[in-house]
């Protein structure tokens, strides 16, 4: 449909994205774009060291790298190096990190520079109880780092869907049917949730159907946060799915 | 979770890593499904298409246009415009904003207009219609602050999971009781349609945006002068007379729409072309086929002359249930001819308007 030239995630036009302020700004980094590659990092950080682990570094060291990488990108503008043909962050990221680990001199330095700064707030040992969980298949590094940059994406969009519903006091009904989101219809326990929550059974299956969109708009919006077009974003949302789908 | 558990949807194994019933993949498919029919499809948005003046909204931007408001999130976008959900701060209730689309706004008399319809929408106080709080306009919006519901419409009720005839039977009363309202307060809706019929949690009918088209398109000359695409409304649901002499639209385009709307509530399909009776398409008691057919007349004097008269022919199938007939019912022959004669009048004329 026609644009209507609203902020919209339906609209047609692309929304500014994080990951766009980050390119616009380029060499000449704003505390806006400072501020949005900073939400980024601590939304991916935990693929970036799975990453790391998965090339063989051990916890520590794996902490303090990815750290240090981090706090490079942040500290350096290394935006500057980004491919415009490659136009994603995960790319870009993956990119850049690599780089970054096969300079022995830049690892070595960096390990002093932000082995003890937390510039971004990540339980270190959170994170290495759930590389613990990781699975254990003779799988790359690369594709730990796209497997768990895709449960990310996923996880990001439904902590946003949560927020939303806390925010207008529905928490309730959305712990009640997250865990249906992308279930088929017919196996919703539409009743046993009417019940628990005193609601009518259709107005649960209007729910379920509600937040499968949501969930679905949010989706998209944090893909959106990572790439610069709709195209991309199409393109983003085919490869995180074939990450999923083992393809 | 075990290694070897898999998903009931995809069958694809489920990683030990993820929450129970987080299919990663099915997750996933979420992102490629469309939005709601009511957004995504072009053949179901009003068709004002006019350019527009491309302004680019941020929420933030928004937050500081209504200062008195908490902007929680879009609720809803159509030809019309955008709505939020947001919250009065002081009243601390939840309302919707309705920002009208800026390019549609131009034309010199619309403040005026705007203010005389928003007005006659605030005069109408119904259970059933949702409530005007204010309006007025900020910077290049026009707005409208309504009464927020807190549930769905037609269309996500028909999508999500479909509509029995009882269901579909129980909710057509409340609408002609809301729209008789309007019609003895001398207000035409003129855009009948399953996105403006809300439902709330409880089951109950709001219907929303009365008079709304009239804004956009006062006037027959719109039309001819400016061309097709002035025309508001959504053409699969919209009375012939609104396509071809909108000037002389009265009350009873309304009954021609809730004939589409009941129509496709019964049979999932619009009436197009020469459709078929809704009974021969589902198993549903016959004498609806005279109720639909009635309201679908072309000729507006040859329909139910108030919606009333559905509410009544409505209610009395619904107290006298004569079971279900078979396909090939009992249809009196002279009904089953004047569907078949029955051409949708304005489908021709929406491939006009839409080109």
């Amino acid at each position: 449909m026609d644009d209507a030239g609203f902020p919209s995630p339906h609209s047609g036009r692309f929304a500014t994205t994080r990951w766009s302020i980050v390119q616009a700004a380029g060499v000449q980094a704003t505390p806006n774009s400072r501020h949005a590659l900073e939400e980024l990092c601590a939304t991916y950080w935990y693929p970036l060291y799975a990453y790391v682990r998965r090339r063989g570094y051990q916890a520590d060291d794996a902490q303090d790298l990815t750290q240090s990488f981090v706090l490079s990108l942040l500290e350096r503008n290394a935006v500057q190096r980004a491919d415009p043909d490659r136009g994603r962050f995960r790319s870009f990221l993956l990119g850049s990190l690599n780089k970054f680990l096969s300079d022995e001199t830049r690892k070595q330095g960096a390990q002093k520079r932000g082995g003890d700064r937390k510039i971004l707030s990540i339980n270190v040992d959170d994170v290495e109880n759930r590389y613990q969980l990781e699975p254990t298949d003779d799988i790359t590094p690369e594709a730990v780092f796209e497997r768990r940059w895709a449960l990310t994406v996923l996880d990001a969009a439904l902590t946003r869907l949560q927020g939303d519903y806390e925010r207008v006091g529905k928490l309730p009904l959305f712990e009640a049917l997250r865990g249906h989101i992308g279930a088929d219809k017919s196996t919703i326990p539409n009743r046993e949730v009417a019940e628990s929550l005193s609601m009518q059974e259709g107005a649960v299956k209007v729910a379920a159907h509600r937040l499968r969109q949501e969930y679905r708009d949010a989706l998209r919006a944090e893909i959106a946060q990572t790439v610069t077009n709709s195209k991309e974003l199409d393109d983003e949302l085919t490869g995180l799915f074939q990450t999923l789908s083992g393809t | 979770m075990a290694d070897d558990q898999i998903c009931p949807k995809c069958g694809a194994p489920l990683p030990a890593d993820v929450a129970p019933g987080h299919c990663p993949k099915c997750l996933m498919q979420v992102g490629f499904e469309s939005q709601d029919q009511a957004v995504a499809d072009p053949a179901e948005a009003p068709t004002a298409v006019s350019g527009h003046s491309g302004v680019t909204w941020d929420l933030d931007q928004l937050a500081s246009l209504f200062p008195e408001l908490e902007i929680i999130k879009q609720v809803g976008i159509g030809g019309m415009g955008v709505v939020y959900q947001a919250r009065q701060k002081q009243l601390d209730r939840f309302v919707a904003v309705k920002l009208v689309r800026p390019d549609l706004c131009d034309d010199p008399t619309f403040s005026e207009r705007f203010t005389r319809e928003a007005r006659a929408m605030a005069r109408l106080s119904h259970p059933a219609i949702i409530n005007v709080f204010d309006f007025g306009q900020r910077e290049q919006f026009y707005f409208f602050i309504m009464e927020f519901v807190d549930g769905t419409n037609l269309r996500q009720l028909m999508q999500s999971e479909g509509l029995d005839a009882t269901q579909a039977l129980a909710v057509v009363p409340q609408i002609c009781e809301a729209l008789q309202y309007a019609h003895d307060e001398g207000i035409v809706h003129r855009d009948i349609k399953p996105e403006n019929i809300l439902v709330d949690t409880k089951g109950r009918i709001k219907i929303a945006d009365f008079g709304l088209a009239k804004l956009i398109n006062p006037e027959a000359t719109d039309f001819t002068l400016t061309g097709a695409k002035q025309v508001m409304g959504t053409p699969h649901y919209m009375a012939p007379e609104q396509l071809e002499r909108p000037l002389e639209v009265d009350h009873r385009a309304d009954i021609y729409s809730l004939g589409v709307v009941i129509y496709e509530m019964l049979t999932g399909e619009l009436p197009l072309g020469r459709f078929s009776s809704p009974s021969e398409k589902v198993q549903i008691d016959v004498r609806l086929d005279e109720v639909v057919l009635r309201a679908l007349q072309k000729e507006p004097e040859k329909r139910y002359q108030q919606v009333s008269g559905i509410k009544t022919d409505i209610e009395a199938v619904s107290a006298s249930p004569t079971g279900h007939s078979p396909r090939q019912s009992v249809v009196p022959p002279t009904v089953r001819q004047a569907f078949n004669n029955l051409q949708y009048p304005g489908y021709g004329l929406y491939c006009v308007v839409n080109c």
